[in-house]
């Protein structure tokens, strides 16, 4: 299994993600799970937290109201276009921008602070994560 | 725990000095106390406000009072404390902790600065614990306790460096202090001296307002803008070395807002001045990102460092996904526990208990992505099933249940009921 799920996610990591999805609804919980409890564990101090607790949120609350999967691409499509408008800085940061969570609406500068904090802990998130497989598979 | 025992010590430590050392201790030490809190506070926000939990009290220790080394310690033991009750693994907690210690040089000069002091603000420290609001307030209360005499006190803190880490009883801290140390050592020569460039600032006043006068980080600035002056210069060699020849060591004039001289040859135009400023910031946070990023030492220029930060971030979220995915199939009834934990308040009246014990089944035979199973039974697989055995909760480590608990109970909730489809009606 390993080698095979590292081949995919190198190549084509979304494409993967959407069919595990859509056959294993846990690994999309388990995936909103560690996201939220990383973003909890932090707090509302930082942006990319805010950001990430907010679109967590908006996106459970998009599935409850049950949108037209029509209208959801739509709205992608829409949100693409402004993001293409509000280049600033770097045209490297507009790739940074796309990782971090909240990284849109921010100055370079603050960019570079949120990726900072935000490798941090995604290194720990990584490690915790670790652990618990370890424990899950003995 | 020992980390627990000693945070007791400490506090208890800190309350006796609280009663020791009043308040009117203010003395040509809060110069360098002062400084080191702005610093402080500066590592503390600019580095990683993930332990700015910790650190918070710190600077609010510091406003008025004074510290003691021992109660530095114990601090800094509070500081990882809840860090590891938090996330769960001390080890990475600490090594982050020395992480954050050498990626700022700066926090080196300050650690070994904190004679013995006793803290007004300790009940405060407690009770606000991770508050910002007192980093806010305690580095605005700050401003007026900051002399003229920084550069003194940049050259006692080199002086001092030597003797404290002797006496310092961190391990760890004093490890890292004498690694970086000789940095540190290499630093405030470099920052005193062409610290204070010629070109007096009628244009340093224009500067002030125009953009980087920000409420807090004026006090965080304060000693940055000295700190990439120099570094500025250095790197900027020819102009480096005149700097150096015609710039004297006068004392840098107190600071509220962010001032920045025109150094000799360039140009004083406070548009550009403001462009270095933000230049100037722009390449400490690389630098930091640098540090943070392993083996991108070697690497100069902006873009090959961001093409760097971006491969590595991905790379890491790709890591947390394949770990998910990981935990997601091989541990059903974790995940299951999970939503049982969540849901328990909502979801009583369900009854989902045979289509989990189908879906457990299908997934601890099957592969992930041969796994066929079919979409209608989601729906109704997260539902509360008390009847099932809480299997792995002794498993746990009491930090990772919390853990789990914390990230998933408080508001994720909502998702599951939101993620479950058309029977809601608690909603």
């Amino acid at each position: 299994m390993n080698p095979k799920t590292c081949h995919h996610l190198s190549s084509n990591p979304s494409s993967v993600k959407s069919k595990f999805t859509r056959r294993h609804y846990l690994y999309g919980k388990v995936k909103i799970a560690a996201d939220k409890s990383l973003a909890l564990a932090v707090g509302s101090r930082r942006a990319w937290t805010r950001a990430l607790l907010w679109k967590i949120h908006y996106k459970a609350r998009r599935q409850r109201s049950r949108f037209n999967t029509k209208k959801r691409l739509k709205e992608k499509k829409k949100k693409n276009k402004k993001k293409s408008d509000e280049e600033v800085g770097f045209f490297h940061a507009n790739e940074l921008r796309k990782l971090v969570p909240g990284g849109q609406a921010m100055d370079l500068c603050s960019l570079l602070d949120e990726t900072a904090h935000y490798i941090k802990c995604l290194t720990t998130q990584v490690q915790v994560m670790k652990s618990i497989d370890q424990i899950y598979s003995l | 725990m020992d980390v627990g025992d000693n945070n007791d010590a400490g506090s208890q430590n800190r309350n006796e000095c609280v009663m020791n050392c009043p308040s009117s201790g203010m003395n040509t030490k809060v110069s360098g106390m002062s400084l080191n809190s702005m610093s402080m506070y500066k590592s503390s926000s600019g580095a990683d406000h993930f332990f700015g939990s910790g650190w918070d009290p710190v600077v609010s220790l510091s406003h008025g009072e004074n510290f003691g080394v021992s109660s530095m310690v114990s601090h800094c033991q509070f500081a990882t404390s809840p860090y590891a009750v938090v996330m769960e693994n001390q080890g990475i907690s600490s090594t982050s902790n020395l992480a954050q210690y050498s990626s700022d040089p700066s926090f080196v000069e300050l650690v070994p600065k904190i004679p013995g002091f006793g803290s007004g603000n300790f009940s405060e420290m407690v009770s606000s614990f991770g508050l910002p609001e007192t980093a806010h307030i305690t580095s605005s209360g700050c401003s007026p306790n900051f002399t003229p005499s920084k550069e003194s006190g940049n050259k006692r803190n080199s002086a001092n460096v030597a003797q404290s880490f002797e006496d310092h009883q961190i391990s760890e801290e004093a490890a890292i202090g004498t690694s970086t140390n000789g940095k540190a050592r290499k630093r405030t020569p470099e920052s005193s001296s062409p610290s204070n460039p010629e070109k007096n600032g009628d244009k340093e006043h224009q500067n002030d307002p125009s953009g980087e006068s920000l409420g807090i980080v004026k006090e965080q600035d304060e000693k940055k803008p000295k700190m990439e002056q120099s570094i500025g210069a250095n790197s900027r060699g020819k102009q480096a070395a005149k700097q150096a020849k015609d710039s004297s060591n006068s004392a840098e004039a107190p600071k509220e807002y962010i001032h920045v001289r025109a150094k000799r040859g360039q140009a004083t135009n406070s548009h550009s001045l403001a462009e270095r400023v933000r230049r100037e910031k722009i390449s400490e946070r690389m630098r930091l990102l640098q540090e943070l990023v392993p083996g991108c030492n070697k690497i100069t220029g902006k873009a090959v460092m961001l093409d760097e930060i971006i491969n590595y971030v991905q790379s890491l979220q790709q890591q947390v996904e394949f770990l998910s995915m990981k935990l997601a199939t091989v541990n059903p009834e974790l995940n299951i526990d999970i939503e049982r934990i969540l849901s328990k308040d909502f979801l009583h009246s369900r009854s989902g208990g045979a289509a989990i014990f189908g879906f457990s089944s299908g997934m601890n035979s099957s592969q992930p992505y041969s796994h066929g199973i079919v979409q209608g039974t989601v729906p109704s697989i997260p539902t509360a099933n008390p009847q099932f055995p809480p299997l792995h909760q002794s498993m746990l480590d009491p930090e990772l249940q919390s853990l789990f608990q914390m990230g998933l109970e408080s508001g994720s909730a909502v998702d599951s009921l939101g993620s479950h489809g058309p029977s809601k009606s608690e909603l």
